[in-house]
Parts: structure tokens; C-alpha cells; sequence
């Protein structure tokens, strides 16, 4: 075990870019296709991965040093399985719509990749407030690509962007595709958001080296 | 060399001249279906034919050009990509649907996967199948009154002909394709003209086309009067719907079927039987599109398993290794 | 005819990886190669089956009759998590070939969502032990189905050159989609004679 003592700003930003879950781990695949038919889906979503991933990160690192290694993964699966249950019996009880909507992918969140990726990879290694931070970065990442891809989907499936009563634009431009409402037009919208940003990655990092070889 | 003659799955290398002959055979080969549609249902069928290969071959063009690759338009293969997928739309659809759905197949389905040759489906259904998901209502009632060019709304003869087992149209109108349908599906004649053009030239193997109408034909055969078996009507089963455009044109893609000659008929085979199911106890009104995109799905694995068998027993294994690559 | 559509309707109509989005992870990760597919696919189909059976046994003989279906997320995952641990166990001391074959795939699984995904949706459609147990067989004989197709197909790319920024996953989604269109058509089928 070693103790990274490091910038907890950094910990919290990184989730965005370096280790993206969707973009750069590619972790998380079943809930980022399932609910990203809407915006709002993708929104309910993360918060309810945000929660389950910040309790599971805290809870696993305030307990790592007295976690033995062997058992570590079933002991990771409890700490994540108590918030999911949480969230499913809050969201049940607040937000019966919603919960019938992401309908299995609520309680799935405990074999979410994600959220025993951050326990395994960071928690069990770092402080506290490191794996909170590493937490809250990672969650609002994720909920942050499901509320872009839920934004593209419903936009170009349904021709309008509906946020609670808010609903741009007023009537749609244009005959909407049904087929982004379905799984091959998740999958197809993911793939060509995947590789339009590495195309861009590739763009800025090729600019980088290209000038830190002429200066 | 004892290899020299093993046949192979691709991606094949092969000359730029081969290619364009080939496919030139394959564009003469659609002329005749597209001239029909053309005179069937009017104007407004040219003018998505027009638009679906301009819109292929522009998509491939940009896209080689984005990418900095060589701009292959010339081997005619986008041409044939957005002359068959217009074939396959109903002659009403809005004309940006094509557009559409030449983009998508040109991009999507063939050139990320490296362009000709490498793409797994077959890139005109790909596109079919996602205007249908996309807009299946311009996709099941555009249609055209041949010869009068009159908005239909209903539904084509196959959906009658799926429920009671009758076609309700003489042979003759069948054959010159007088019935509302795609833009290139119901000429039969044009269709089969091309298509023995083809076996004729030695650009697709006969296997595919016969199993594919064979299998299509008995098990309308036994199946297709409800209530009753083996009083169907095998004629009108082959005749009515998109199965002579697919059995010919598209079932037989080079990339996208299997490259031995048992595989080709497993191929024709199994498109029938998934044609059939869905007519007959599916969702959707015809089965041709997916039948031949999950045997595309599967033909890595025909090509895998259904290998030619070589005198000897070690020429297999090297059969299996070109398949397959290496196996661990 | 009710079993035989419920099989039809788990490998084909709903399968797991094209229509329910489960299963993703391990099906762009282990669909390399055809022969890591067929020993993933094996293990998938023994664990999926049984613990569809477990967890149907568990929700109607413990917690249904205490109660305690709010745990129930909690008590899946344990059950499923032991029970793998079981059958690795069991399968090295007993039948060494198997394990050699699937052993490797055995601790992937229990992050496999298609597997408590099975368990779940048996209880969301109150099937019993017996449709459930063939409900999570069929779900996962789709589910092989699918990563044998993608395998197939992914043997091919090896000797394709796809640029870097396409490599990898980005193709690997747009192939799903593909494929996922051409299993479109399977939808509804049987429909009427199922119902």
C-alpha cells in the first residue's frame, strides 16, 4: 500500500479528462447505453452512481488498513451493495417515475465497473478526503457523459431536449430518428463520440509535440 | 506453393482494375431494375436514385479526403452502395432520406472499418435496416401506384399476401414488377436479367441466389396458406417483396458472404429460413434486410467452420489459419 | 411452446447484449478472439443458469416470506459473488480440465451485470424458479451468441489496419450497432403465438 499524499484538486479533476470513465477507462458501458435515451435519465443516473461511489470510496478507505487483502473484493461489494440500497429505497419512495424509467439499472449499479474500479484502483490506497474527492470527480464525470450522450440521443431521437418543464426548441426542426431512442443508435452515437474525441486528443497532443519541438 | 490456391476469407488485395471491372459488371447489371423503377413509379424515383449515389459517392470522397487516404470513387463500389440502397426505398420517401442513408452506409458501415473490403455487413441494408428503425413510418407508406404514380397508403401486396396466403396479382404484372413496392423490387424480369448477367459473367456464384429463393419458395410452400401446410404459393413468395433484389444483388456481396461454395449455400439457406420467420411470425412485413445482415453477422464464422475439405488432413489446419488467423 | 418461445425470446428477440444492454463490459473486452469467447461464453452460460436458480430459490423462500425484499440488491450480489467462488473452488478440485478451459473467465463474471441483470429481471417479471432458471439459460445462451458473432468478426480486424483513433472501442461500439440493427428484425417475432 502506498500513501499518495497528493493535490486533492487534482484528484478531483482528473476524473474529468485523464481517467475519464466513459472516455478514457471505458467502464460503466450497460448504464451509459441503457438510460441515455434522455438528458434527465442520465441526470437521475449519475446522481444516484455519485452517491453510491462517494459512500463506497470513503467507506472503503476509512476502512482499508483494516481490510485483509484476500477478502478485499467481497468486503468492496458490501460497502458498494449498502448505498445502492439506499438510493433504491429513496429514489422508489421520492422519484417513483424515474425509478420505474432506469428500472433494473438502479440496482445494477453494484456491479457497475466504475464504482469497484475507483474502491480497487484509488480508495484502497488513499486517504479520506483524497477518495472523496476521487469520488465526486469520477461521479460527476459520469454523469456529465450521460447527460451529453442522453442530450444528443433525445435531441436527434425526439427533436427536443426536455429538462423538467423546460423544453428546447418549442417544436422540432426536423423529422426525428427514432432509431437513437433504440440500442443500435446508443451504440452507434457512443462509438462516434468516442473516436471524434480521440481524433481530437490526437489533434492537441500532436500541436503540443509539435511545438515543444520547434521552441 | 500449396497454398496458392487456397481460398480465403477477406480482405482480399486486390488490383484496383479487378475491383472496377467487377463492379462495373454489378452497375450494368442494376441498370435494367433501375430503369424499370424509373418508368414504374416516375420521377420521383430517379430523383432518389440521383440523390442516394451522389450522396455515396460524396460521403466517400470527404471521408477518404478527412482522412487523408487515397479518394477511391472511381471503383464504383459507392456507386453501387447508393444505387442499391435507393432501389430498396419506397419511391414516396422524402428525399433527404436517402441522402441520409447513403451517408450512414458509406461511413458508418463500410469506410471506418478501412473502406472496401473490410466492412463485416453489407453497407446498403445497414443503411436500409437504420432509415427503417430511423423512420419506419415513410418506410412502410410511401409508396407509389405504378404507372399512375398515385400516393398509396396502404401497405404492399406482401402484407396481404403474408396474412391470407393469396398475392391476388396474375403473373404477368408480377414479373414486370406492376405492383407498388421499392423502386427496384418489383420488377422481376429487370432483376433476373442482371442477375444471370452476373452468374453469366462469373461475378457471383449461383449457390447463394437458388438456395436463397429455393428455401424462400418451399417454405412458403408449406407454410404459407394459414391453417393449412404445404398449400402456400411458392411463386408469389419469391415474386412479391425485396427477395430477387437480395438474393441477387445483395446476399451475394463479395466481402460479405462466404467465400467457399458450401458456405455460399449455407448462406442462401439460412437468409430464406430468417426471410421466412419474419414474414411469416415476425413484426415487421419483410425479412429480407435482416435475413441477409445476420448472415453477414455470421459469415466470419461459416467461413470459419465450414472449410473446404482438402485431400489430407494438414491443409486443413492452414485453411483454419487463413480463416480464423492464428488459433491459441 | 411457452418454453420454446422463452428461449427463442432470450437469444434472439430480447438478447441481452443488442436489445438490453447488458453484459457490455466483458463483451468488448473478452471478444478478442474466437476461443477466449466460446470459454467465456461457457462459463457464462453454467454461472447465469444456476445462479438465476439461486436467486429465484432465495427471493421465494427467504425473502419474500420475511420480508426483506428491500435487501435484496445486497443478498443477489453476495449470493452470486459466493456462489462463483464456489463453483471455482469446486471446479479445481473436481474437474481440473473444465476448470483449465473456463477457470480463467470464473472470477470476470461477478462483474458480468448480465448475471445479477438475469436475476433481477427474473423478479421485475415474477417468473418462478423454474422459468427463471430458464429465462437466465436463455439470456445467456444470447448473450454467447453474441460475443461467438463479435468474436468472428473481430478475428478479422487483425489484419486490417484501422487508424489509432478508431481502434479499440469506437469500432468496437459502432460494430455492436451494426449488429444490433440486424437483430431488429427479430423483434415482435412470434409475437402473437407467444402472448
Amino acid at each position: 500500500m502506498n500513501e499518495n499524499k497528493t493535490f486533492l484538486g487534482y484528484d478531483f479533476v482528473k476524473g474529468f479528462i485523464k481517467e475519464n470513465p466513459t472516455f478514457a477507462l471505458a467502464v460503466g458501458m450497460c448504464p451509459t447505453l441503457a438510460v441515455t435515451t434522455s438528458l434527465v435519465n442520465g441526470f437521475w443516473m449519475g446522481v444516484a452512481v455519485i452517491f453510491v461511489l462517494t459512500f463506497s470510496n470513503v467507506f472503503v478507505s476509512l476502512l482499508r488498513k483494516f481490510i485483509p487483502d484476500e477478502i478485499r473484493i467481497p468486503v468492496f461489494i458490501i460497502l458498494i451493495a449498502t448505498p445502492v440500497v439506499i438510493v433504491e429505497l429513496v429514489m422508489k419512495a421520492y422519484l417513483p417515475a424515474m425509478y420505474d424509467i432506469l428500472g433494473i439499472f438502479v440496482p445494477l449499479i453494484v456491479v457497475n465497473c466504475i464504482i469497484i474500479h475507483r474502491a480497487e484502483a484509488f480508495a484502497y490506497r488513499n486517504r479520506v478526503l483524497n477518495s472523496a474527492m476521487d469520488a465526486l470527480g469520477s461521479g460527476m464525470a459520469f454523469t456529465l457523459n450521460l447527460m451529453v450522450i442522453g442530450a444528443i440521443r433525445e435531441f436527434l431521437g425526439t427533436g427536443q431536449i426536455a429538462f423538467g418543464s423546460a423544453v428546447f426548441p418549442k417544436a422540432p426542426l426536423f423529422e426525428p430518428a427514432a432509431v437513437m431512442l433504440t440500442p443500435p443508435g446508443g451504440f452507434i452515437t457512443l462509438g462516434v463520440l468516442m473516436a471524434l474525441l480521440n481524433i481530437a486528443v490526437a489533434r492537441v497532443s500532436k500541436r503540443k509535440t509539435t511545438q515543444s519541438q520547434s521552441g | 506453393m500449396k497454398d496458392k490456391l487456397l481460398v480465403t476469407p477477406p480482405p482480399h488485395v486486390k488490383s484496383p482494375k479487378a475491383v472496377q471491372g467487377i463492379m462495373l459488371d454489378v452497375v450494368i447489371a442494376l441498370l435494367p431494375a433501375a430503369i424499370a423503377g424509373a418508368v414504374l413509379f416516375g420521377f420521383r424515383s430517379l430523383l432518389i436514385i440521383l440523390a442516394s449515389v451522389a450522396s455515396a459517392v460524396a460521403s466517400e470522397a470527404i471521408y477518404q479526403k478527412a482522412v487523408k487516404k487515397q479518394v477511391t470513387v472511381n471503383d464504383f463500389s459507392a456507386v453501387i452502395t447508393g444505387l442499391l440502397m435507393a432501389l430498396t426505398l419506397p419511391p414516396d420517401v422524402p428525399v433527404w432520406m436517402p441522402v441520409i442513408g447513403s451517408a450512414f452506409a458509406i461511413v458508418i458501415a463500410k469506410q471506418v472499418f478501412g473502406g472496401l473490403g473490410y466492412n463485416f455487413v453489407n453497407p446498403a441494408l445497414a443503411a436500409r435496416a437504420f432509415l427503417l428503425a430511423a423512420w419506419p413510418l415513410h418506410m412502410t407508406r410511401d409508396w407509389l401506384n405504378p404507372m399512375t404514380y398515385e400516393a398509396l397508403s396502404t401497405a404492399t401486396p406482401l402484407v396481404g399476401f403474408n396474412v391470407t396466403g393469396q398475392s391476388g396479382l396474375t403473373l404477368t404484372q408480377m414479373l414486370l414488377g406492376q405492383r407498388p413496392g421499392s423502386i427496384g423490387e418489383t420488377c422481376i424480369l429487370a432483376l433476373l436479367l442482371g442477375g444471370v448477367y452476373l452468374i453469366a459473367r462469373d461475378v457471383i456464384d449461383y449457390r447463394i441466389p437458388v438456395g436463397y429463393l429455393g428455401t424462400l419458395a418451399v417454405g412458403t410452400w408449406i407454410f404459407g396458406k394459414p391453417g393449412a401446410l404445404f398449400q402456400g404459393d411458392p411463386l408469389s413468395g419469391i415474386l412479391l417483396g425485396g427477395a430477387f433484389i437480395g438474393a441477387f444483388f445483395m446476399a451475394t456481396d463479395y466481402v460479405t458472404s462466404p467465400v467457399t461454395p458450401r458456405g455460399r449455400l449455407f448462406m442462401g439457406i439460412g437468409a430464406g429460413l430468417i426471410t421466412l420467420m419474419i414474414r411469416l411470425w415476425g413484426g415487421y412485413p419483410e425479412g429480407v434486410t435482416y435475413a441477409i445482415l445476420f448472415m453477414n453477422l455470421v459469415t466470419p464464422l461459416i467461413d470459419r467452420y465450414v472449410v473446404p475439405r482438402y485431400y489430407g488432413s494438414g491443409h486443413d489446419a492452414v485453411a483454419r489459419k487463413a480463416a480464423g488467423g492464428e488459433t491459441r | 411452446m411457452e418454453i420454446l418461445g422463452m428461449i427463442l425470446a432470450g437469444v434472439l428477440i430480447n438478447n441481452f447484449v443488442f436489445m438490453q444492454y447488458l453484459g457490455l463490459c466483458p463483451f468488448l473486452g473478452v471478444s478478442k478472439g474466437l476461443d477466449m469467447a466460446t470459454g467465456m461464453s461457457g462459463a457464462v452460460i453454467f454461472v447465469m443458469t444456476v445462479a438465476s436458480t439461486v436467486t429465484a430459490a432465495l427471493e421465494q423462500f427467504i425473502l419474500k416470506p420475511l420480508e426483506l425484499e428491500y435487501l435484496r440488491t445486497i443478498a443477489y450480489i453476495l449470493v452470486i459473488a459466493s456462489f462463483v467462488q464456489l463453483v471455482e473452488i469446486f471446479m479445481k478440485k473436481t474437474l481440473p480440465g473444465l476448470y483449465q478451459a473456463l477457470g480463467i473467465y470464473l472470477p470476470l463474471i461477478t462483474t458480468n451485470c448480465a448475471v445479477l441483470g438475469a436475476a433481477m429481471l427474473n423478479v421485475t417479471k415474477s417468473y418462478g424458479i423454474a422459468l427463471g432458471t430458464l429465462n437466465g439459460f436463455a439470456g445467456a445462451v444470447g448473450w454467447s451468441l453474441a460475443i461467438i458473432i463479435f468474436a468472428g468478426i473481430r478475428e478479422r480486424w487483425k489484419l486490417m489496419d484501422i487508424p489509432a483513433t478508431l481502434d479499440g472501442f469506437p469500432l468496437a461500439l459502432i460494430s455492436t450497432g451494426l449488429m444490433s440493427l440486424a437483430f431488429l428484425g427479430f423483434s415482435g417475432l412470434f409475437g402473437n403465438l407467444l402472448k
